[in-house]
This record gives C-alpha cells, sequence and structure tokens, in this order.
C-alpha cells in the first residue's frame, strides 16, 4: 500500500538534473523508510515558482519541502548568508570545516523559523563574468554589473563599494549583455553555462568570490506528521543524498568550466597581488554586510571558525 | 469610449453616476489613489533612468516599489471595476431571461460570486498572516504585509460590491446574503468529505458564470473548490496572484495599456487614419490596406486589449462603405483586423508569454515580426481583393496630403522608435522603456495636441486605464492559482509523457497543438490562456525539440484566431457591440476572414523559419 505521508517538494535545479536523479533515487528509499515510509514528491525546475515563492508555499502549506540555495534560506533565517560571505573562504576545506562546526547553530535558528534541515549542500563558487578583459576591483568598477532585482540590502552594498550594480529581474540578462545594459555578473561557472550567459561575457575571473551554498528543509509541521521510528532513516538517506551531490556538483562545475572554454571562454588568471586586491575590496563591506545580510553574532563566528581552520594549518584539506 | 471594453452587463459611464453625500467622496478618493498609483509606476522608473544615466546611481528599491505599486493598481482597480459592474463577463446568459427568472438569475451569479470573491480574501488573510509571521521586509522598517494587506482589502471589496449588484431590490440582497452565508459555512464545515462535493460545486460554478458571473470568478472558483476537494490550504491561491502581481516584468502591462490609453482617448486615431489613408487609401483595395495597417499599428500599443475597434471602427467604418465595399465585407475586415497587431512590440501578450514562460521578451518581440507582418499581409491581400472585386475605382496619391497627415501625427508615428530605442538601446529595462512611453503618450497628447486636459482628462483616462488593468489582473492572478493547483496535481508533468509515447513526429505534435489551441481559442481570452495554457504546453514543446520562441509564436498566432471564434470570442462582442449588429451577422461576416487566417497559423507553425531567422540574426 502507499504511504500516508506524502511531502511535496519544490526546487529550482532543472528537472533531469543529477540533482534531481540523486533525490528521486533518495525518494525510493523513503518510501521503504519504517513505520509506512513516506511519498515524495518532487517538482523541479521551478515549476512552483522562484525562491521567495517555495518558501512563501511551504509557509501557507502547499508544500512541504523544497531544496533552496541561500536565496531561499535566507528568507527563513538570515544565518545561512554567512557561508557566502565574498572572500571568506579559500577552498572548499575552509568552507566544509566551518560548516560541519557551524551547523546546529544554524539548524537551531531555522527550526526556531519552523523548518527541520535534511541535508546541506553547496552548487559551486560564484565567480565574475564580463564582456571585456579584467583583473582588479577598479576594472569592474568601470562595468555594469548585474544584481538581482529585490535584493536591496546587496545593492546597496555594492554601490557603497564602489561598484555599479544594475538591477535586473533574471530573465533580462541575456538581453542585457546584448543591449550593454549590462556587462559583468557573478554565477557558479554551472549556472553560466545553463544559461549560456557566459556566451555574451566570455571573460572569467578564475577568482573564488564566495561558494553558493544550500540547504533541503522541511517544515517542521510536515516533518510531525512523518512516523516517529522513519525520521532516523529518512534523515540518514537525505545525508547521504546531500553528500553524493556535493561531490557530484562540485566535479560538474570543473567540468563546467572545461565546456565553456571550449566554446570560446578565457580564463583570466589571478596573481596573488591581485588576489589581495580583492580580498581588501571584500572586506571593505564586512563590516556592512556583518548585522545587515548577516546577523553579526554569525558572522563572527563564521570568522573565528575559518581563522581557527587556518591557524591549525589546515591548508592541506584545500579544495 | 474606450472604457466601455471590458464593461460587463451592468456598465455605466464612470462620469454619468449621479450619487452623493460621503459615498461620492469615497469613490471619488479612490479614483485619486488609483490615478496616483498609476502615475508613480510612470515617474518612477523614468527617474531611475535619468538618475542613473546622469549620476550613476539610482532611488533604492525603486524596482520592488514598482512592482508593488501594480498590485496595489490592480486590486484598486479591480474593487472599482466591481463598483461600476464593470468586470468581464463572458456570458449575457442572465439578459435571455425575462421578469423574476432575470432577477433570480441575477441574484444566484452575484451571490456565487461574491463567495468566490469572499474566500478569495479570506485565503488572502491566511496568506498574509503567514507573511506577517515571518517579519519580511519591503522597504527601510516597513513590514511587507502591510503592503500586501491591499490583497485581502480588494477581494473583500469586489465581494461587497458584487452582492450590492446581485439585485436592485432589497429582498434580493437579503437573499443573496444568506447565499454567501450558507456558501461560505459549506466550506468551513463540510457535511461529507469536500472530496465529493467539488462536482456539485462545478455545477454550481459553471450555471453561475453562464448566467454572466465575471470570469474572475470562475478561474478563480475553479482553483478554490479544487485546493478545497483535496484539502490543499487554499491560502495557495493568493501567494500566485501574489508572486504574479509583483513579478520583475508585469509594471510593462499597467504602463503600456497608459500609453494606449493617452494615444486612444486623444486624438490618435484621427490623425492616424488620416496618415494611412493617404499613404495607401489611393490603390485599388486601398482602404482595406490602410485598415490593417492603422489598425495593426494601434492595435500593438494598446495591447489587443480590444480598444482597436471600439476607437478606430467608428472612423474606418464609413471610409470602407463610402469606397463601396459591402457591409459584410466592412465588418468582417474591421472585426479581424481587432487584434491584427498583435505580435508587433509592445504588445502584451508578447510581454505576458515571455514572463510566464521564461522566454526572453525580446527574442519573443524578434521571433514575432515576421509572423505578424504576414497576418497582416493576408488580410491587406484579401482585403485588397475584395475591394478590386466590388469594382471600387482607385483615386490618385495625394503627395501634399500625405506629407501633412505625416507631419500632423509625426509626434504618434515616432512612438515606436522610443519603445524600440528603450529596448535595444541598453539604456533602459523593459519596465523603464514602458514608463517611458507612457509618460512620452501624456506629453504628447496634453502639451503637444492638447486634445487633453491636464486637471479633466488625465485623471479620468488614468482611472480608466486603472479599471481596464485591474480587471485583467484580478483575472491572471487567480488564473495562476488554478494553474498552480494543475502544477501541484502534476498535470502537465503526466501530459508530457503521455505526450512522449503516444505522439513520436514533431509535425504530428504541432498538429494536434494547432487544433488543442484552436478549442483553447474558442472558450478561454488570451490572457488567462497564456496564464493557464502555457505552462501545460512548454514542457511538452520542448521535449519535442520545438524552438521556445517558435512555439509561443504559434500559441500567440492560434489565440490571435481565439479573438474570431465563439463562444468566447472577444473581437466579435466589441464588434456587435460598437457597430450594433447581432452576433449573429458578424460572425458570419467573420468567415472568410478566419479562414484566411487560419492559413497563416498553419504557414507559421510549419515554416519555423519565419519565426527563428530574426532571433537567429539579430539575437547576437
Ligand atoms: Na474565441
Ligand atoms: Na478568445
Amino acid at each position: 500500500p502507499d504511504p500516508e505521508v506524502v511531502l511535496k517538494m519544490g526546487t529550482t535545479a532543472p528537472e533531469g538534473s543529477s540533482w534531481h536523479q540523486i533525490f528521486k533515487e533518495m525518494g525510493e528509499k523513503w518510501r521503504q523508510a519504517p513505520g509506512g515510509g513516506v511519498v515524495l514528491r518532487i517538482y523541479p525546475g521551478g515549476v512552483l515558482g522562484d525562491e521567495p515563492d517555495l518558501v512563501r508555499k511551504m509557509r501557507v502549506g502547499q508544500i512541504q519541502a523544497a531544496a533552496l540555495t541561500a536565496a531561499g534560506l535566507s528568507d527563513i533565517d538570515k544565518s545561512v548568508a554567512a557561508l557566502q560571505i565574498p572572500m571568506m573562504f579559500r577552498s572548499y576545506g575552509e568552507l566544509d570545516y566551518v560548516r560541519e562546526r557551524l551547523r546546529p547553530t544554524l539548524e537551531k535558528r531555522l527550526e526556531e523559523k519552523g523548518f527541520v534541515v535534511l541535508n546541506w549542500g553547496d552548487a559551486g563558487w560564484v565567480m565574475f563574468f564580463a564582456k571585456e578583459p579584467f583583473t582588479t576591483p577598479d576594472d569592474l568598477k568601470k562595468m555594469k554589473l548585474f544584481a538581482w532585482a529585490g535584493d536591496n540590502d546587496a545593492i546597496e552594498i555594492w554601490k557603497a563599494a564602489g561598484f555599479q550594480p544594475v538591477p535586473l529581474p533574471s530573465t533580462e540578462i541575456l538581453t542585457g549583455l546584448q543591449t550593454g545594459l549590462i556587462n559583468a555578473f557573478d554565477t557558479t561557472p554551472l549556472a553560466a553555462l545553463s544559461s549560456q550567459w557566459f556566451a555574451l561575457a566570455p571573460h572569467m575571473l578564475d577568482l573564488k568570490w564566495a561558494p553558493l551554498v544550500g540547504a533541503t528543509v522541511v517544515t517542521r509541521k510536515a516533518w510531525e506528521k512523518v512516523p516517529r521510528e522513519a525520521r532516523p532513516a529518512l534523515l540518514k538517506s537525505a545525508e547521504e543524498a546531500g553528500q553524493r551531490l556535493r561531490v557530484d556538483i562540485r566535479q560538474a562545475n570543473d567540468k563546467a568550466i572545461e565546456a565553456m572554454k571550449t566554446r570560446g571562454l578565457k580564463v583570466l588568471p589571478v596573481t596573488p597581488a591581485v588576489e589581495a586586491a580583492w580580498q581588501r575590496a571584500a572586506e571593505s563591506v564586512h563590516p556592512r554586510i556583518r548585522g545587515t545580510i548577516v546577523p553579526a553574532p554569525v558572522f563572527d563566528e563564521v570568522k573565528r571558525l575559518r581563522d581557527e581552520f587556518r591557524a591549525t594549518g589546515g591548508k592541506t584539506a584545500g579544495g | 469610449m474606450t472604457h466601455e471594453i471590458l464593461a460587463g452587463t451592468g456598465a455605466r459611464r464612470l462620469a454619468d453616476r449621479r450619487i452623493a453625500g460621503w459615498r461620492a467622496l469615497f469613490h471619488r478618493s479612490e479614483n485619486v489613489v488609483l490615478s496616483a498609483a498609476l502615475g508613480a509606476m510612470a515617474v518612477l522608473p523614468v527617474a531611475e533612468i535619468i538618475l542613473r544615466t546622469a549620476f550613476g546611481f539610482g532611488i533604492p528599491g525603486s524596482a520592488g516599489i514598482v512592482q508593488h505599486l501594480t498590485l496595489w493598481v490592480g486590486m484598486l482597480g479591480a474593487a472599482i471595476a466591481a463598483r461600476e459592474a464593470r468586470l468581464l463577463s463572458l456570458s449575457t446568459g442572465a439578459a435571455l431571461l425575462k421578469g423574476p427568472w432575470k432577477a433570480a438569475a441575477g441574484v444566484f451569479s452575484g451571490s456565487t460570486a461574491a463567495a468566490v470573491a469572499a474566500l478569495l480574501g479570506i485565503a488572502s488573510v491566511q496568506f498574509v498572516q503567514t507573511e506577517r509571521d515571518s517579519g519580511n521586509v519591503f522597504i527601510g522598517n516597513v513590514p511587507l504585509w502591510t503592503v500586501q494587506l491591499i490583497l485581502p482589502i480588494g477581494f473583500f471589496a469586489v465581494a461587497f460590491r458584487l452582492w450590492r449588484h446581485s439585485s436592485y431590490t432589497r429582498r434580493g440582497r437579503a437573499v443573496a446574503a444568506l447565499l454567501v452565508g450558507a456558501v461560505l459555512y459549506l466550506v468551513a464545515r463540510p457535511p461529507v468529505d469536500p472530496q465529493h462535493l467539488v462536482v456539485p460545486a462545478f455545477i454550481a460554478l459553471l450555471l453561475a458564470t453562464a448566467l454572466g458571473a465575471p470570469v474572475f470568478t470562475a478561474l478563480g472558483g475553479a482553483a478554490l473548490i479544487l485546493f478545497w476537494g483535496e484539502e490543499v490550504p487554499i491560502a495557495s491561491i493568493p501567494v500566485e496572484t501574489y508572486r504574479l502581481t509583483v513579478s520583475p516584468t508585469l509594471p510593462t502591462i499597467p504602463l503600456f495599456t497608459l500609453a494606449g490609453y493617452f494615444f486612444a482617448e486623444g486624438g490618435a486615431s484621427k490623425r492616424l487614419v488620416r496618415v494611412f489613408q493617404a499613404l495607401a487609401g489611393w490603390v485599388r483595395g486601398g482602404p482595406a490596406i490602410a485598415t490593417a495597417l492603422v489598425c495593426a499599428f494601434f492595435t500593438s500599443f494598446t495591447g489587443a486589449s480590444g480598444v482597436t475597434i471600439l476607437a478606430l471602427g467608428g472612423l474606418l467604418m464609413p471610409v470602407l462603405l463610402q469606397s463601396r465595399y459591402s457591409e459584410r465585407t466592412s465588418l468582417g475586415l474591421l472585426t479581424a483586423c481587432g487584434s491584427l497587431g498583435l505580435l508587433f512590440p509592445p504588445s502584451l501578450p508578447v510581454i505576458l508569454y515571455g514572463i510566464v514562460s521564461h522566454t526572453p521578451i525580446d527574442r519573443m518581440f524578434l521571433g514575432g515580426f515576421l509572423p505578424g507582418i504576414l497576418m497582416l499581409l493576408i488580410v491587406a491581400w484579401w482585403g485588397a481583393r475584395e475591394g478590386a472585386r466590388s469594382g471600387v475605382a482607385p483615386s490618385k496619391f495625394d503627395a501634399g496630403e500625405a506629407w501633412r497627415a505625416i507631419r500632423e501625427a509625426k509626434w504618434e508615428l515616432v512612438l515606436p522608435l522610443i519603445v524600440l530605442i528603450g529596448l535595444y538601446g541598453g539604456f533602459a529595462t523593459l519596465v523603464e522603456a514602458a514608463a517611458l512611453t507612457a509618460l512620452y503618450a501624456f506629453v504628447v497628447e496634453t502639451f503637444v495636441y492638447r486634445d487633453l486636459t491636464i486637471r479633466k482628462d488625465a485623471p479620468r483616462v488614468m482611472s480608466e486605464c486603472g479599471i481596464l488593468v485591474g480587471g485583467v489582473l484580478l483575472i491572471l492572478g487567480v488564473a495562476l492559482g488554478l494553474t498552480n493547483y494543475l502544477i501541484d496535481a502534476q498535470v502537465p508533468a503526466r501530459g508530457v509523457a503521455w505526450v512522449r509515447t503516444t505522439i513520436s513526429s514533431p509535425l504530428v505534435f504541432l498538429f494536434l497543438l494547432n487544433l488543442f489551441l484552436l478549442v483553447v481559442g474558442c472558450l478561454m481570452d488570451i490572457f488567462s490562456a497564456i496564464v493557464v495554457v502555457v505552462p501545460l504546453i512548454a514542457p511538452m514543446g520542448e521535449a519535442f525539440g520545438i524552438d521556445p520562441v517558435h512555439l509561443g509564436i504559434i500559441f500567440l498566432a492560434n489565440m490571435e484566431l481565439g479573438y474570431l471564434t465563439p463562444p468566447v470570442g472577444m473581437n466579435l462582442f466589441l464588434s456587435s457591440y460598437r457597430f450594433q449588429k447581432p452576433l449573429m451577422e458578424v460572425c458570419r461576416a467573420v468567415v472568410p476572414w478566419l479562414l484566411v487566417l487560419l492559413g497563416g497559423v498553419l504557414i507559421i507553425t510549419y515554416v519555423p523559419v519565419l519565426t527563428t531567422a530574426l532571433p537567429a540574426w539579430l539575437g547576437r
């Protein structure tokens, strides 16, 4: 017989992507969980809307779960944005170290807002792409940089740092690049490839600006309807799916860069001096991020953990 | 005259209403708030362009403000449209009845509609409550939920006014109030499993719609019944209404409509008719060609909302009759021309299609250009042929008259340039280009031509536009709620799976798609069809490897036919209303035009290069 509990899960990850595949397999395991199991119904490709819409639909109770990036998670609790502070992390090793130790804090804060975390993931490093070659922050300041319409805090911070953000809906990025309304944007290699934006801005700076992190969450209300004996099994297969996905997506981003290179992408190298200049540019706005985009105590905790990792010689665990 | 476009059964002119006291004051202040919100929508983006270009900075959060102004304009406009009994209804079934039957039909359809609106209001309250708990912020210290409050306020106002219009007797209203109360009670405390009440509820809704309940209650009621039957919270509907009305590109719809309204209510119609008449009227069959050209030009700006027939019909009919076109040919031509410019920028259906299907809008416009020209040529050719057959003697080309006509209309003729420079010039977003167009139309009609006065005409035109926009956005918002149910029930995914296993050839798929869309065009208006049907067919098109722009143009071209097909054919209604002809006569007159246009749709469908050539050539 079909399990009684149905969990509907939305995401903007594309249909048929490795994300979709891994979650379908997870759903099969959920169905066989003890206590009658759980049906997982997946809505991929953003058919239920963008991330803020998915959060709203969880809140009103139309769906029960969603796989979100920090964009959607920040609508629940701002603390998650702490994992993508620009130039805070140099490697996946640093990110993984900090995230593992910060998890209890983040999960507790999300739980207080009514959401249970099933797993954590990331979608690659956010890099800068532009129509013309560039290297330093000053080069980029001369360009018109895409910014998410509605992301007012971020837009103000870009402006304060001396950049020229142009707020646009993502559907107008291609047009904007064609007409010159914008000539630069930042996103992960995977997204740049699948959206074809790179074709109009074929210069990518080899600089890990910030990781794009995400998590799968389920509403506490729905979670409490899941049979108690099934919950550990569900969490376990979700955790496994998260780990598989992390490996998969990190590789996929490297492959995406190679694929774009064969189609004309120029990767612009970064010298230590240039990287230091980007570091200074990012750190000059850290005080503004702290307290607006990221709650101050969480910001401080991330910085402390990162420094702890660097001090204990974690450089060998780079990624 | 144009404000009758979406006139319901009990249409009355805004200015003709004679009501006194505090109610009149309240009504007037409602209109003022609506006009002010619309005005701010036009001014803010233009200020943003100027500040960004001249000083390199913008107004903090201006895009968000404009998006939420759209929500306010939509809900306020809907409330006023309900007040004036001008919400779009697709049927006038009650008009066929007499005496007490007619009154009973009014009470039944009115109370059903009011109950649906009230339930949408309750659903909105639930939605706004969850937003309040979430602590989302609009701008600065303003919580987002305070801005969203307009949703329940709007729906409750619409409900109240639908109830008031359900009857003009005290007893009728009392009965209607009881019926509304009974429905609300039944929804809250269903005596049996709601699943078993879905079918009876649908029958009641269908009957009410046939008797004249507005379109939005049919779509919103269907969504309510379906969600309620599966015990999914009905707050899922206003979530979608909110999502649509604040989507980043949607402000273009009220803004281009506003431009079209300034245009239509100023003297643009007569100036443009004169230009195209002078340019094309002198050749054999020329008056028909001129008619097609001027209608296409006009429709692209007025957003295919039907304004064309109302604004130009009265001017063009005498021209055609004078040129010895038969009454039937003239009637058919003008009806067919009412939606002819649908594929040209900045036509609203194209923009809405782009929003709903996530297709870049500039590519849609590039893709639609040649197919739009094809449809235009087909109508002009058929018209010229009819003209030649009736033996109309050509006059002579008068260069002086043509020059004078162009000079007189030059400010209106350059309007497409503003849109194109805005769209493709790289200094404005789509919304900003739309705001610029609206502001330009306002300045031209009030200060250059002085056809409109600032103090009297401009506010009137703006609230008329707001009412039209509100009526349309209300329909779209609840239609998206219905779409949300279909997606929730995984209908598109199952449809794709079914089509994939049953059909293998893309050509067969396209043929069946045309058939399906013809039926959709018969039954739905273009805007609801885009919102409800596009999410169903877009994944199928993708599965068959059909270019998304091509699919969009096929869809829109089919919907262009839908304007001319009964039972729901907007142009048929408008033509019958404008030219005072029975609906049957209009239907007969339009048949040959429908057939030649169908030929055009088939060419567009099976010659994809017509659509894909321009985006491929200019798209890089
Ligand atoms: Na029709
Ligand atoms: Na139609």
